[in-house]
């Protein structure tokens, strides 16, 4: 493979990536306009170019399943099918599968082939009109590079109860079956159903044993049962027609057997031999001298790099807007400009010369901050990137929790620093979800509340003052005090007596294991999803705050940094030393007064703020640096919270506030425990960012030594 | 045994790393005479005030604002545990990229820079305990001068950078 092609192949996972997108959004509006012949067009296009492209690259097996999505989609379009829900299911589920199957490719996996082959099926299926396995095109079978061998499967199945609550029904499965291969003897499974009075015909009582020949693998078997698999009775049990060797079914690596008569190590019969035995394949070719451990081990290495996953690094790479880009090269244009003036000047500079020369001096920073600013401005990329994401799990969780969601999505084009927008997704994801699952009511108590049946679940991002914030918004029945109240007292986070205002009772649903959730559901009630979004938030240098209204609904507002490269500081000094202390984690800074200040078993020592006792640090013994003070009652106490630890951090002077741009100190050295990173002060000189969760780890390191 | 083992390695360094750059920049500590490979060298700028790195062995002098990247700056004397001098006019930072990394050696003073011969490198003899050679490619003459060749990959590496991950493990 070639270092040109591979370059290439990095477009072509790109552009799919952007296709992909394309598609689900498409499918998705297409629900809501079934008829709009413009949008499947463009869905159309979309798969159209990914066949292609695929193509050309020699990814047979994406190019081979978009061809059938490409086909199903023809149709749509030349009006022969209706656009239903099946038809959108089926595709949204196709595309996934699409997904898996491009980055397989990237990464070089091998996918699972079993699903991608029942949702061909189910694709060649749906534009036949047939459900038979037989109408197979050649190129299903060319994924499956085994030779068929023909198995006869028993197959018990005993389906859940709820099967046609989730809208299943049995007879699809046992026709997908029949679409695999032959039902050869169907038997019925009654024992389950109970007296007639007591039947309940929302519930499925009945299970069959079916008996399936079929050139198909058991993980093909086993797909079809992948939606009812974790509560149905279900099993499979292979009797090979044709006892052959590699009847078992190959997980992607290939048989050291294989490998060695491929090789031309042993012949097949050899190794047929061998394999009759029941023993390592490996140790009885040696022993039967037809081969030596040596080739054995080469053939087993050969194996073992089959089997790992060959995941390449994906070079992190951003697309800029041509526009950013040519207003950055007119900048530097006048930067040439602005210094070839400055030395011409330099060449015969004369003292009368002086104003020009600080004049051009101004013109110089002028330049240099413009250009700094738009340097920064090509990390920044629109929001609508992170949004793309919720319309499709929006579908997904209106339709598992049975309530009709409306998702409103604005500000998208808001551009916020591209590793912000990597790392807000899950957060985001949990919030929705959190909204959609909790936030929201059934559509029978909301309109027994008078509200519409459909529920609302706003996104907004807007830019406000130096940070970004974005909104998480539902008109669902808002947090409810009361049971938060009580669940807190209930889990020991706080106690009964606390007197609390309503924004530290919301801020209890960010605890660890926090949940009033009645019932555990598998979008969410765990608890342990807000606290993730909190840690997550935090730890890009945001804050998360909810404001609700019993009845009418939650607003959930992450407020970020524009950039992760740039923070707000508080620049203090210890002796010589000076360290900037991150604004967000500073609560408020006092001079402590002698009466405030306790000491346990003689060395830790205790600051009382406001009838809280928090650790008192002194910079200077973590540091280990000489101080101008050590008296705390003259020195200044900083009260950082990390993580919901509050600590006092000693420090000589406060020397002012300003923003610092943060540099790496691994770049050319390695982490500092308690430093989060460096910036160069004003003066030309480097300044050390404190990281107080680190602070406090060397302070527990330190007793522990101590102790 | 160690003695012949440490000898067939360094001679596969010096085919590795120096045998391409037979130019060598060398600096002076107190009278001894050092070199490092030319190409390795960035550049040399004189002392300025570095900041300290808070909780890092002594010969880690601190860090530097190098036109907007932070470096590291080690101060030799101390690595190689020789006594601190006060810093004068002719003490220098020279700045080398030891694997991807920029770092700053401060030194005495600069003196020349030397074309040794691959033929006039011997490896650097032993000493024992008390004097640690491990981080010397080989011992150069040039004229009537005698010149430690240094290993950066060496000297910068094993502990300076990665004490972190050591600790850690």
């Amino acid at each position: 493979m070639s270092t040109d092609l591979s370059h290439f192949k990095d477009a072509f996972f790109e552009e799919s990536q952007e296709h992909l997108t394309t598609i689900e959004e498409g499918l998705l509006q297409l629900e809501q306009r079934p008829g709009d012949i413009d949008l499947l067009n463009r869905i159309f296009r979309g798969a159209h170019s990914i066949k292609g492209n695929s193509g050309m690259f020699g990814f047979s097996a994406v190019s081979q399943f978009t061809h059938k999505m490409e086909s199903v989609l023809d149709q749509l379009r030349s009006s022969q099918m209706v656009v239903t829900v099946d038809i959108t299911d089926l595709l949204l589920q196709s595309l996934d599968c699409l997904k898996t199957l491009i980055d397989c490719a990237r990464t070089g996996a091998s996918p699972d082939e079993a699903q991608v082959e029942a949702l061909g099926a189910r694709l060649d299926a749906c534009q036949g009109g047939t459900a038979t396995g037989q109408q197979r095109t050649g190129s299903t079978a060319s994924l499956h590079a085994q030779a068929p061998d023909m198995h006869r499967y028993t197959i018990t199945w005993m389906p859940p109860e709820y099967l046609f609550q989730r809208g299943l029904d049995p007879v699809q499965f046992i026709k997908e079956l029949g679409g695999l291969g032959t039902v050869t003897r169907l038997t019925l499974d009654a024992g389950r159903l109970p007296a007639l009075a007591e039947l309940n015909p929302e519930l499925c009582y009945l299970g069959w044993t079916l008996n399936l020949d079929t050139a198909k693998d058991l993980t093909v078997i086993e797909a079809v049962f992948d939606f009812v698999r974790e509560d149905s009775t279900l099993t499979i049990v292979d009797n090979p027609v044709e006892t052959h060797t590699s009847a078992v079914a190959s997980e992607g690596t290939k048989p050291l057997g294989e490998i060695l008569v491929e090789t031309g190590v042993v012949s097949q019969s050899q190794l047929n031999q061998a394999l009759s035995q029941q023993k390592k394949v490996g140790e009885i070719l040696v022993e039967q001298k037809v081969a030596t451990p040596e080739q054995i081990t080469e053939a087993l290495k050969k194996q073992s790099e089959i089997a790992a996953p060959t995941k390449k690094a994906e070079t992190p790479s951003i697309r800029v807007d041509t526009v950013k880009i040519d207003r950055l090269i007119n900048l530097v244009g006048e930067l040439v400009i602005t210094q070839s003036m400055l030395s011409d000047l330099g060449s015969r500079f004369e003292m009368s010369q002086l104003p020009v020369l600080l004049e051009r001096v101004a013109q110089l920073e002028r330049n240099t901050r413009e250009i700094q600013e738009r340097v920064m401005g090509i990390r920044m990329v629109p929001i609508g990137n992170a949004f793309s994401r919720f319309p499709r799990l929006v579908r997904d969780l209106s339709g598992k929790a049975g309530k009709k969601i409306q998702l409103i999505l604005s500000g998208e084009e808001t551009e916020l620093d591209k590793t912000v927008i990597e790392s807000i997704g899950d957060p985001l994801t949990h919030l929705v979800r959190n909204s959609a699952d909790h936030g929201l009511e059934p559509p029978d108590e909301r309109l027994a509340a008078g509200k519409p049946e459909q529920g609302i679940i706003r996104l907004n991002a807007f830019h406000e003052g130096g940070s970004i914030c974005i909104t998480v918004e539902d008109d669902g029945r808002g947090l409810n005090r009361e049971k938060i109240l009580a669940k807190g007292v209930k889990q020991g986070l706080i106690a009964e007596s606390d007197k609390l205002s309503d924004e530290q009772i919301w801020m209890l649903i960010f605890k660890p294991g926090f949940s009033t959730a009645e019932k555990v559901t598998d979008v969410s009630g765990r608890g342990v999803g807000m606290d993730v979004v909190k840690r997550n938030i935090e730890g890009l240098g945001g804050t998360v705050s909810i404001k609700t209204v019993t009845g009418k609904g939650t607003t959930f507002t992450l407020k970020l940094p524009l950039t992760l490269a740039i923070i707000e500081g508080m620049t203090v000094r210890v002796g010589q030393d000076t360290y900037i202390v991150p604004l967000l984690s500073i609560l408020e800074s006092i001079q402590p007064k002698r009466e405030m200040l306790k000491t346990i078993v003689g060395k830790g020592e205790l600051v009382n703020v406001r009838g809280t006792y928090l650790p008192l640090m002194r910079l200077y013994d973590v540091f280990q640096l000489e101080p101008e003070l050590s008296d705390p009652t003259k020195a200044i106490l900083l009260i950082l919270e990390t993580e919901g630890e509050r600590v006092a951090v000693m420090v000589d002077e406060i020397l002012g506030q300003q923003q610092v741009v943060i540099k790496s100190m691994e770049q050319n050295f390695r982490k500092i425990e308690g430093v989060a990173g460096a910036t160069i002060l004003g003066d030309g000189t480097v300044g050390f960012i404190l990281d107080v969760r680190g602070l406090l780890n060397i302070a527990r390191q330190g007793t522990a030594k101590a102790a | 045994m160690a003695t012949q083992e440490l000898t067939s390695k360094d001679s596969n360094q010096q085919i590795g790393s120096t045998t391409d750059g037979s130019q060598f920049l060398t600096f002076q500590l107190g009278d001894e005479l050092y070199g490092v490979d030319i190409l390795r060298v960035q550049e040399i700028k004189g002392y300025t005030a570095v900041t300290r790195i808070p909780n890092t062995p002594a010969h880690i002098k601190g860090v530097l604002n190098l036109r907007g990247t932070i470096v590291p700056i080690v101060e030799l004397r101390t690595k190689f545990g020789m006594p601190t001098i006060e810093y004068t006019m002719f003490t220098v930072i020279v700045v080398v990229v030891v694997k991807e990394k920029i770092m700053g050696l401060v030194v005495d003073a600069v003196s020349d820079v030397l074309d040794i011969d691959k033929k006039d490198i011997q490896p650097a003899p032993q000493f024992g305990a008390q004097v640690d050679v491990s981080f010397l490619n080989g011992i150069g003459k040039a004229g009537d001068k005698l010149v430690a060749l240094l290993d950066m990959d060496k000297l910068l590496t094993d502990g300076d950078m990665h004490e972190a991950e050591k600790a850690a493990a």
